[in-house]
């Protein structure tokens, strides 16, 4: 089965692009995630990076019509995927998609596997919901998934309950079920953070082999800037529920250009042999209620001024990378203290 | 190296601690040897980190190192004496010199004390301070740990991780310890207050004179903040060195797969391959020989059948395996972090002078 990009897409066009999307819980004074804006295309690897409670999961969770019904509600934005828009799209639409043409990889991988199910059969059963093929068909594409996440002796695993898999089998099953019916895009939240180094490297050589196969589009979400660098074509970081930097992964790393992305990187210990004292970026995320107007990074940031009440909207700093950030590029505003 | 009683704070000799049912001639065997014969010595004053994947013994060696559990064999010293043995009763006593800090401190405490008495709690058991003088040093605590002092009067719930963390160091130093083990102190902490918590860690260790023992699966963290390391597999220590040597040349198969696996936040350097397949072995039923021999690519005939004893090498370190010394010479430094950019160079330094200036303290102002 071939992968695809949606109909009638040009062939360079996002397989998915959100824009301006904003998400509230009820009785929150302000938007969880706000204004965000993404891209994805063919083949491409997104990363969205930021740390917990930074809306990445909600992100992930409002594209596949999955938030808590009556607890959170899309304020604005459109994703548009294959030509339509999945903030707009009635339920049913989405369940037909979900599995199929979009699948999402969760951290924990209990949630979406059933404990009282044969991985063989869970798989068999997500190839039967969208593909028009028999019992024996779907227990074979269940075979083979589990042979292509190389899980040692696939079929004596097939009548394996959940339970009697390690935590990086139980992750390779879920890879496999995401992938049975050869998604256009993968959204995989945090799938290794859970993991040991060790099993965290197998899963995610793992990713990347079958991705470069079948051409999937990836959004990997995590908060380790290990493997975003490992992984990531593009990489969007993320602060208090905005996109603050944007970009190709190179420029990203060697040429960061907002205060929190700096700061992040500057507070991550080396492996490397030690250089001193590590950065830290002061005080913390500011409570939903408490959150400030303008740039909402300004309470932590050792470079707010005035200009930081108006919050500050993406812009180009160099090809396809852009920062929020008044004051980018920085050496240039506070020449006085680079020297 | 030979260390005097004085050097050592803490040593062990061939401890084990085992879990569950007792061996019968029978039944399979059904306990965990979650500790296997593991014997060190603790330098005064050093930190000395303990890694390894999940389950393979870490807490379980911690607690043994501070009697938290009472080792199934084998003995603990602390200060010279064996305190394997003692009752609850003598432990009492020591319990003031060795404190705990733990991954979330608070899953493990009452909800329903204050901030302020969790603190002032271990000074009543171990101190003499009348009730005043408590609650002065509770202040200092919380101020000192970065917290404002009027938290001593809120409860757990209405605390951030990073804050709880603080908390918990703060409880752990209140009955002024001379080592404090933290398991997993950081890890559920995100990099921008993880980085916090360490600096504080490393700022009490050097004001109070304590000898910390550290646990972490993350291994930059180990880098960072380490004396020595001891990498631990299926109960048992394969290699012991200081940090630095470790790093720069690990001599047992399983730490070069385990550095192998870092991901290294630089693009450039994406090397990170999964060097070792498969999963760890139940400690239920421990492979025979070598523990590591089902995974290790240098197995022989020999690891299946002979468990590697540790041996000294120079350096001061030691390793448990057959072939080390054929290992060795393959000569590849496995964790290789690129320079950075000029640019990230430049607007990293940037944000360190400007955050000293802003704020002169590490401490947190919600
Ligand atoms: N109270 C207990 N009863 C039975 N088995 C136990 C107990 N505590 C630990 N074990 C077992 O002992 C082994 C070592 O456990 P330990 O908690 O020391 O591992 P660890 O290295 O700290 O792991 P992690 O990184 O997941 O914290 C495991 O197999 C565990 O299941
Ligand atoms: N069901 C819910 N009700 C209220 N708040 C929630 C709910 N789920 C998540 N949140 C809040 O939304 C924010 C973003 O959460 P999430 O997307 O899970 O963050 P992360 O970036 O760690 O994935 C957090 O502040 C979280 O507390
Ligand atoms: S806009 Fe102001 S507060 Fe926000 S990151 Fe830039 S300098 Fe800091
Ligand atoms: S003793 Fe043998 S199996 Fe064990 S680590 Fe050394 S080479 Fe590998
Ligand atoms: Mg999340
Ligand atoms: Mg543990």
């Amino acid at each position: 089965m071939p992968t695809e990009a949606p109909d009638n897409a040009p062939q360079n066009a996002p397989v998915l692009e959100v824009q301006d999307l904003s998400l509230r819980f009820k009785g929150a004074p302000a938007n969880i995630v706000d204004g965000l804006s993404f891209a994805v295309r063919p083949g491409e690897t997104l990363c969205i990076v930021g740390e917990s409670g930074c809306g990445k999961s909600v992100t992930a969770l409002s594209l596949m019509g999955l938030l808590p019904r009556g607890v959170a509600r899309v304020m604005s934005g459109t994703a548009i995927f294959g030509g339509q828009d999945l903030l707009a799209l009635p339920q049913r639409a989405l369940a037909d998609l979900r599995g199929d043409r979009i699948s999402m990889i969760f951290q924990e991988p209990m949630t979406s596997l059933n404990p009282s199910y044969r991985i063989g059969d869970q798989i068999a059963e997500i190839v039967l919901r969208h593909r028009p093929v028999t019992r024996t068909q779907a227990r074979a594409r269940a075979q083979e998934m589990l042979e292509r996440v190389k899980i040692p002796a696939a079929s004596n695993r097939l009548d394996d309950y959940p339970h009697e898999l390690s935590g990086g089998m139980r992750q390779r099953v879920m890879i496999a079920m995401a992938l049975a019916n050869d998604p256009v895009l993968l959204i995989a939240d945090e799938p290794t953070t859970a993991l040991d180094v060790t099993i965290q490297a197998q899963i995610i050589d793992l990713i990347e082999d079958l991705q470069k196969e079948s051409g999937t589009a990836l959004i990997m979400i995590t908060h380790d800037l290990g493997v975003v660098a490992e992984i990531a074509d593009r990489v969007c970081v993320m602060y208090a529920g905005r996109a603050v930097e944007e970009g190709p992964v190179a420029a990203i790393f060697d040429d960061p250009q907002h205060p929190y992305t700096i700061g992040l990187m500057s507070s991550v210990p080396s492996v490397g042999p030690r250089s001193g004292r590590l950065a830290t970026i002061g005080g913390m995320v500011p409570a939903i209620d408490n959150m400030p107007d303008g740039c909402r990074f300004a309470p932590r940031c050792p470079f707010a001024g005035p200009r930081c009440d108006i919050a500050p909207p993406l812009a180009e700093l160099g090809p396809s990378h852009r920062a929020a950030c008044h004051y980018a590029p920085l050496e240039s505003a506070f020449a006085e203290a680079a020297g | 190296m030979s260390l005097t009683t004085r050097d050592k704070i803490i040593e062990t000799r061939a401890v084990t601690k085992r879990f569950g049912g007792r061996k019968s001639l029978f039944k399979p065997a059904t306990s965990v040897s979650a500790v296997n014969g593991v014997s060190l010595a603790i330098k005064r004053g050093e930190t000395f980190s303990i890694v390894g994947e999940s389950g393979c013994g870490k807490s379980t060696l911690a607690r043994l190192l501070v009697r938290l559990l009472t080792p199934s064999d084998g003995a603990v010293l602390y200060d010279g004496n064996d305190i394997s043995a003692l009752s609850e009763q003598e432990m009492r006593r020591l319990r003031k010199d060795l404190q705990f800090v733990f991954q979330d401190p608070f899953s493990s405490l009452n909800p329903r004390m204050s901030v302020g008495a969790l603190i002032e709690e271990p000074m009543k058991v171990h101190t003499t301070l009348t009730r005043s003088e408590r609650r002065q040093k509770v202040a200092d605590l919380l101020n000192r740990v970065g917290l404002r002092p009027a938290f001593a009067n809120r409860y757990p719930h209405e605390f951030s991780g990073g804050q709880r963390q603080r908390i918990g160091i703060a409880r752990a130093l209140a009955s002024g310890p001379k080592v404090i083990v933290g398991d997993e102190p950081v890890s559920a902490l995100d990099v921008s207050v993880q980085a916090q918590v360490i600096n504080l860690l490393e700022d009490l260790k050097s004001e109070f004179d304590l000898t910390l023992i550290l646990i972490a699966h993350d291994l930059a963290v180990i880098r960072h903040m380490s004396d020595r390391v001891a990498v631990m597999y299926l109960g048992e220590i394969v290699e012991l060195a200081p940090n630095d040597a470790l790093f720069d040349k690990p001599l047992h198969p399983y730490t070069q797969a385990l550095m192998r696996a870092i991901p290294i936040a630089s693009p450039h350097g994406r090397s990170m391959k999964a060097a070792l397949s498969g999963d760890v072995p139940s400690p239920l039923d421990p492979p025979s020989g070598c523990r590591f021999h089902p995974r290790c690519p240098h197995a022989t005939d020999l690891c299946s059948q002979q468990k590697p004893a540790p041996v000294p090498v120079a350096g001061d370190r030691t390793v448990a395996c057959h072939h080390w010394e054929k290992i060795a010479d393959d000569g590849q430094s496995p964790v290789q972090e690129p320079p950075r950019s000029p640019n990230a160079e430049k607007r990293f330094a940037l944000f360190r002078t400007r955050s000293q200036q802003k704020e002169p303290t590490t401490a947190t102002r919600p």
